[in-house]
């Protein structure tokens, strides 16, 4: 099936709209049932214009559009984007990411690795983390986007910039003795933080032990992970997938950032499956991508929405590495349509002139222009993950980003086109960019300490 | 608008003005003159870490121009946290600005501070209601809504009948599933012993069934009742085989009611007509998942074999 020479299978049919023979009683017309048709109609007929001319066409991926669209979302905003104003590091990740995986080099755009050290100084806090903006306390999302964009520039400069030690202490004071981490001092906890947190200790290499002054210290936790497994375990909904915290609705956001938490502690067959219901979670992503859109939706019974290409998609290969021992063919196996997805994002989230968006009838904007390129890498490439044979992970047993591996799949349309550069699974910039940052941090781990 | 710079109660702040890191930062944003003012005179105090009257009167104006700023509100619960203020005056400021920035989350963790050291959920149950009137599966309002039940032990206090109205209004609102089952089974393990409530629940989800057969939300209840409970899928065959008559494919009515046929087969070792489930699904009700099927179906075979 995957990276084969022989030619590709003709595209198989449309998918078919969901209809069921006439039941005895009529299906009750509710809102959700409501806009559920409408957006069915909406995509279908996308798609149908799409295949006019030949079945297996899609609307063609229309790359210099889209990374003229993450450039100008680089370039000033008017005053009516103020209520951005926190969010200016997401706004860099969002189009730093896209513009790495879409590969174009714009002219008359300077680049943008040169901006990345003077947008987050004003941002950097002398307690490590990073803000919204100048004068913005720390918070574990911006400091998420802050340290991926500079990681994803694969320049030195940007990764002298952070305060590994400080960042360390940081990090510590949002830990939570009973597994979970704070968003910020004062804020909200939920399965986000853990990711963000995660992510940034296994880019960075930071000790997992916790810093003495860590007030989670004084509940006799003692690491980072303390309790942490079994808190995302609880998140895990009777439905399959996790909810921000345990108790509240599945949903694919905080299903991506669990799983993708329980990637970075360790070998994902392992972790995945010592925390979770493998069977439960693997229906419940399944259950996520309808026909005929194509496209994945957040939560049970929501609409499709382009920003899931990545947010479910994503889980994909985060599963794929879970189950990978299985059995004889689960390496070679897939669980979801990546046509169906693919189709998604070329006939209905490209907008005229660039950009991606949630759905036909949205606008576009950075956040699902990225995520739904994304989407491409998972759509494209077949992930695996093996653990290093040295024993050589970073952070005292964390999984290493360089266990990670991919193979572009060949048999689906719209390809070579439409291809994009693979991201990483759980690190969601280029390929190399994490692993080359962990060789460097984990090289000058003691300079930086 | 407040002019802070010639506002004789700011004499004597020294505003600390925006940096925005020079020509080669990215993503800059050209702020009027009024929310820059603002977020200078925010900036000097907090830096003097300053926990006064003028704080709030600050944090307000900077809020109605910028509702997402999370520094802003936590700064400000801080301030009326330390000085004790009135915190009743604090939520009724809140509702307007909740319902009109539907989208909005910092105002949920914000109230939640609040309403916390208030130590008092009155009025919360029927705000989250006119709230969710307006956008019935906001996540943060849920979200809010399980930590309120939680903090004050609400159990027992409406949320059911809640549920079941919110359900009525829409069978299909995914978010009121998860709410009553949290409400039904989140307290204590031991209600998995208790006939009386599984059987309600499962009755309760049975009739939602009838109403709309496709309605996945019902089914995941179901299923996670069965599973919870260790009930087998065998004593509900009867009731699946109405929505999914195997012999007369042409009359199936559910894929969910497949799917779970399909494990009630396996479950009884007829693995025959789990396939057959399984290729029904795969062909016809619910082709986009045809590699998840296709994958059910080998695990069929290798339980089996093992």
């Amino acid at each position: 099936m995957l990276t084969t020479s022989v030619p590709p299978p003709p595209f198989s049919r449309l998918p078919p709209l969901p209809t069921f023979p006439p039941s005895i009683s009529p299906e009750p017309l509710t809102p959700t049932l409501a806009a559920q048709k409408q957006v069915a109609e909406l995509c279908l007929s996308q798609h149908e214009i799409a295949a006019r001319a030949e079945p297996h066409r899609t609307f063609p991926f229309d790359r210099v559009a889209h990374a003229e669209f993450l450039a100008g979302a680089l370039e000033k905003y008017p005053w009516q984007f103020q209520v951005q104003d926190a969010s200016r590091p997401w706004l860099v990740y969002w189009a730093v990411a896209g513009l790495s995986a879409l590969g174009e080099e714009l002219e008359d755009v300077e680049d943008w690795r040169d901006g990345l050290v003077a947008t987050f100084k004003p941002c950097q806090n002398l307690d490590g983390g990073f803000g919204g903006g100048y004068g913005q306390l720390s918070h574990l999302a911006t400091s998420y986007a802050a340290v991926l964009s500079l990681i994803a520039s694969e320049k030195e400069e940007c990764y002298r910039m952070i305060d590994t030690r400080a960042m360390w202490h940081y990090l510590g004071r949002m830990k939570q003795p009973h597994g979970p981490f704070t968003m910020c001092a004062g804020g909200e906890v939920d399965v986000r933080g853990a990711f963000c947190a995660l992510v940034i200790i296994s880019l960075l290499g930071l000790p997992l032990e916790l810093p003495q002054d860590a007030p989670a210290r004084k509940s006799g936790c003692d690491n980072f992970l303390t309790n942490l497994g079994e808190w995302i375990g609880k998140c895990q909904t009777y439905e399959g997938g996790l909810g921000s915290s345990p108790g509240n609705e599945a949903h694919g956001a905080y299903t991506f950032c669990g799983l993708g938490s329980l990637c970075i502690m360790g070998t994902p067959s392992k972790t995945v499956k010592k925390f979770l219901d493998v069977d439960l979670i693997t229906k419940w992503l399944s259950a996520r991508q309808y026909a005929p859109e194509g496209g994945m939706a957040g939560r049970t019974n929501k609409l499709v929405d382009g920003c899931y290409s990545h947010w479910i998609g994503g889980c994909w290969p985060l599963m794929d590495a879970a189950m990978q021992d299985e059995s004889p063919n689960s390496s070679k196996r897939d669980y979801w349509s990546r046509e169906g997805l693919l189709r998604y994002i070329f006939n209905c989230c490209q907008e005229d002139g660039g950009g991606l968006r949630d759905k036909p009838g949205k606008r576009a904007d950075a956040y699902h222009t990225n995520y739904n390129i994304a989407g491409l890498s998972w759509v494209q490439n077949k992930y695996s993950f093996s653990e290093p044979k040295d024993g050589e992970g970073v952070a005292s047993g964390l999984a290493p980003a360089h266990g990670w591996d991919y193979k572009p799949v060949v048999d689906i349309p719209g390809l070579p086109d439409g291809r994009v550069n693979p991201h990483h699974p759980v690190y969601v910039i280029p390929w190399t960019a994490a692993a080359k940052a962990q060789a460097w941090f984990g090289a000058n781990r003691a300079m930086a300490r | 608008m407040v002019d802070y710079g010639s506002d004789p109660a700011w004499s004597d702040v020294v505003p600390i003005v925006q940096l925005d890191g020079g020509p080669n930062a990215l993503a800059q944003i050209a702020y009027s003159d009024e929310y820059s003012e603002a977020m200078s005179y925010l900036r000097a105090l907090m830096a003097a870490n300053e926990l006064s009257d003028r704080v709030l009167s600050l944090t307000e104006n900077i809020i109605r121009i910028n509702p997402a700023h999370y520094t802003v509100w936590l700064y400000r619960a801080r301030v009326l946290l330390d000085q004790n203020r009135d915190l009743r005056s604090e939520i009724e400021w809140l509702n307007p600005i909740a319902l009109k920035y539907l989208k909005n989350y910092q105002i949920w963790q914000h109230r939640q501070t609040i309403v916390d050291k208030l130590d008092d959920p009155t009025g919360e149950q029927e705000f989250i209601r006119t709230m969710l009137e307006k956008d019935t599966k906001n996540y943060h309002v849920w979200s809010y809504r399980h930590w309120l039940v939680k903090r004050f032990n609400l159990f027992n206090k409406g949320e059911l009948e809640e549920t079941e109205r919110m359900l009525d209004e829409d069978i299909r609102n995914n978010s009121a599933w998860n709410h009553r089952w949290f409400v039904v089974f989140s307290q204590d393990d031991s209600v998995w012993k208790d006939p009386g409530i599984v059987n309600r629940e499962t009755q309760f989800a049975k009739s939602k069934i009838q109403l709309a057969p496709q309605n996945e939300s019902a089914w995941n209840y179901l299923r996670g009742i069965l599973r919870n409970s260790g009930t087998p899928g065998s004593a509900i065959m009867g009731f699946v085989l109405q929505f999914a008559p195997i012999d007369e494919p042409e009359k199936i009515r559910s894929s969910h009611a497949l799917d779970l046929l399909a494990d009630i087969f396996r479950e009884l070792g007829h693995i025959e007509d789990a396939e057959r489930a399984l290729d029904l699904l795969a062909n016809i009700y619910d082709p986009i998942r045809e590699n998840y099927w296709t994958y059910r179906k080998d695990k069929l075979v290798i339980s089996v074999d093992s």
